[in-house]
């Protein structure tokens, strides 16, 4: 299967060309031909580097007609990709966000619809065996009853220096918990969004380290979440999203990537944080490739992303008001 | 030393721990309550009851008001114009317009209201203000706090859905801390879902989340929750995060005592009770001691922002305080 990595512009790029690469049976290409603006050869000596294909054009990749790709480019970039893809019928992982704007946005996800390509948002909570089973007995409704509120955080690492970084921590970490809820509610559109930010780590001028987004959905399932950057230890939502539902008879927790052992390293003169090693990001290319194989989608759909998007652009919207932001319900229905 | 005169107002479950503590601290308590509980739980504890009012703050050096919240005003006023000392356990009153009210009165007759927060006294909030106040966490940036809990018996008393049901009474203790830990509030966002008004059946669940600004820049997420069934146990989290790092809890790790494969739990062990600690810390400010961890202006900016995120819950708007007034 041929596999393409468009862009290095995002900084997981690299772990999942690395990632792809090494995958049996994944003939893997790169291009990278707008380049950083301060480094125009960075995806050539990427590649070298991680020794895989390269390729100087955009033209010249697409002309290898891969079976899917990985979008990984500016977000304002994502759209002219994306649209490309669907032409030679490549399924698609794209990161957050889907778009630049939303009406970009709906328009990849009508051009993936039209071309039958399934479009994938890279939230690598949303993978995995464990949270299917939370989804599954929360649609039973046995355990939990009627799911009332959910709260969760997601605290990884400030990652100075990378393109998250200069979004803010409200665009880079909220969608992977905004993907999780939107699975669970299975695509219920939010109602009123509020939104309180700080900046007082002082990661990058004028950008918030510090986010709180508390959402209303259609059904009065009520979310607040906190996406703010993390100090650069290993806590348990350093590495992945916690999650708490809450329904009307029980609640459960859940840890994207919980700890398994504990100690000292005294190399490192600091406390130990040993994960199973279930690595998210393979496990989301795992399931994505295999998807491609069988023709399935896996993983939130690019509707999804849309409605993730709605949510981040009206969370913007609350920061500047100071109060909660409605959104039309009903909202249009896709493509 | 002179022994501490202190009039005990009501009979309840919290009376209880109180008239244990004070006892524990020294001090004499005459015990008065309108439900005619006084005389048993005064005796149980070699304590006197009290007929009146009156009687209870004739020669006291403080009341110590466990009644219902709506009667909280008119005994610390009286117990204020009596030049007696009030510890009030929360809220300090039913409203912001009666907080204000007992807190100008305690100000202008020169007299201490100590308000009952016990959460202060809990060990894992009494060392996380201390490693706050030692510099070790730096600037706060965003906290999280959750409480998730069997409400004891069913809901008594009345209460619409309008005033804030969990938002002002268990969600008080987060909202103490938070307030402890980051200052002043200028902006409270809530919801609430559930069973809210009173009196509810035993076994009713609620949630109330509430996102508060401070004034320094910091967020606080605060979730409290009244869990359908008494089993799991109480469970209390933080997360809280500054530029000098993190600090967590989760009353789920163990402590010295665990019992597993038994309802036993930990032998009825918790160390030293908040209530001990907190009565403790009163009475020897009573005694002339220094001044305990908080006094009246915490008390009413503890009923600032509950009723700020009850006032949100109902209106579906973020509620602005006024800085000033949150710390008069």
């Amino acid at each position: 299967m041929k596999v393409a990595v468009l862009s290095f512009a995002h900084e997981r790029a690299t772990t999942y060309a690395q990632l792809l690469h090494d995958m049996p049976d994944v003939q893997l290409v790169v291009a990278d031909p707008d380049g950083a603006p301060d480094d125009p050869a960075r995806g050539r000596s990427t590649a070298r580097r991680l020794g895989v294909t390269y390729m100087d054009s955009w033209d010249q990749l697409f002309a290898l007609r891969p079976d899917a790709v990985v979008v990984t480019s500016e977000a304002d970039r994502r759209r002219e990709l994306v649209e490309r893809a669907t032409a030679v019928g490549a399924q698609v992982l794209c990161e957050h966000p889907l778009a630049a704007d939303e009406a970009d946005a709906e328009a990849m996800v009508r051009a993936c619809e039209d071309a039958g390509v399934r479009l994938s948002m890279a939230s690598p909570a949303c993978f995995g065996p464990a949270f299917a089973a939370v989804r599954r007995e929360i649609a039973e409704g046995e355990v939990l009853g009627g799911l009332t509120a959910v709260h969760g955080a997601y605290n990884r690492p400030y990652p100075a220096g990378t393109q998250d970084a200069r979004a803010g921590a409200l665009a880079s970490n909220a969608p992977h918990l905004l993907d999780m809820v939107d699975a669970v509610l299975d695509g219920a559109p939010a109602e009123e969004v509020y939104a309180q930010s700080n900046s007082i780590l002082g990661t990058e001028p004028g950008v918030e380290s510090g986010a709180l987004v508390t959402v209303r959905y259609a059904g009065g399932t009520v979310v607040s979440i906190d996406c703010s950057w993390g100090s650069a230890d290993t806590g348990p939502t350093a590495g992945g999203p916690a999650m708490t539902f809450i329904g009307d008879r029980a609640s459960v927790e859940f840890t994207a990537v919980p700890r398994l052992l504990g100690g000292f390293d005294s190399v490192t003169s600091s406390e130990r944080w040993v994960t199973r090693g279930d690595d998210p990001y393979a496990v989301m290319l795992g399931e994505f490739i295999g998807g491609v194989r069988q023709g399935s989608g896996v993983g939130p759909d690019g509707v999804a992303g849309v409605r993730t998007l709605r949510i981040t652009e009206a969370a913007r919207a609350s920061l500047r008001t100071g109060q909660p932001v409605e959104l039309a319900v009903p909202q249009k229905v896709l493509p | 030393m002179r022994q501490l005169e202190i009039a005990l107002i009501g009979a309840g479950l919290i009376a209880r721990m109180h008239l244990e503590a004070w006892i524990g601290a020294g001090a004499s308590v005459r015990v008065h309550s309108l439900d005619g509980r006084a005389a048993d739980l005064a005796d149980e504890f070699g304590a006197k009851a009290v007929d009146s009012l009156a009687d209870a703050l004739d020669g006291a050096d403080a009341v110590d008001i466990c009644s219902p919240t709506d009667t909280h005003r008119d005994i610390a006023l009286a117990a204020i114009a009596n030049g007696v000392a009030v510890v009030c356990e929360k809220p300090l009153a039913a409203d912001v317009g009666e907080a204000e009210e007992i807190v100008d009165a305690a100000e202008r007759a020169g007299v201490p209201v100590y308000p009952a927060h016990d959460i202060r006294f809990a060990p894992a909030f009494a060392r996380l203000h201390e490693l706050v106040d030692e510099g070790r966490l730096g600037a706060g940036t965003v906290a999280r706090f959750t409480v998730a809990g069997y409400h004891p018996r069913p809901w008594s008393g009345h209460a619409s859905a309008e005033s804030g049901g969990i938002l002002t009474d268990q969600m008080l203790h987060g909202v103490d801390i938070a307030y402890w830990l980051f200052g002043d509030v200028v902006r409270v966002h809530a919801h609430y879902q559930g069973e809210i008004a009173a009196p509810a059946l035993e076994g009713t669940a609620a949630v109330g989340m509430a996102v508060l600004t401070h004034a320094s820049g910091a967020l606080s997420q605060i979730v409290s929750r009244w869990t359908p069934t008494p089993q799991p146990p109480i469970r209390v989290t933080y997360h809280v995060s500054g530029t000098g790092g993190t600090i967590v809890h989760d009353s789920e790790w163990p402590q010295e005592i665990q019992v597993s494969g038994g309802p036993a739990g930990t032998f009825g062990y918790y160390g030293e009770s908040p209530f001990a600690s907190e009565i403790r810390e009163f009475a020897q400010a009573l005694r002339g001691g220094p001044e305990p961890r908080l006094v009246s202006h915490d008390a009413l900016a503890a009923v600032r922002i509950t009723q700020a995120a009850a006032r949100s819950a109902w209106t579906g708007r973020a509620v602005e305080l006024p800085v000033k007034g949150a710390a008069a």
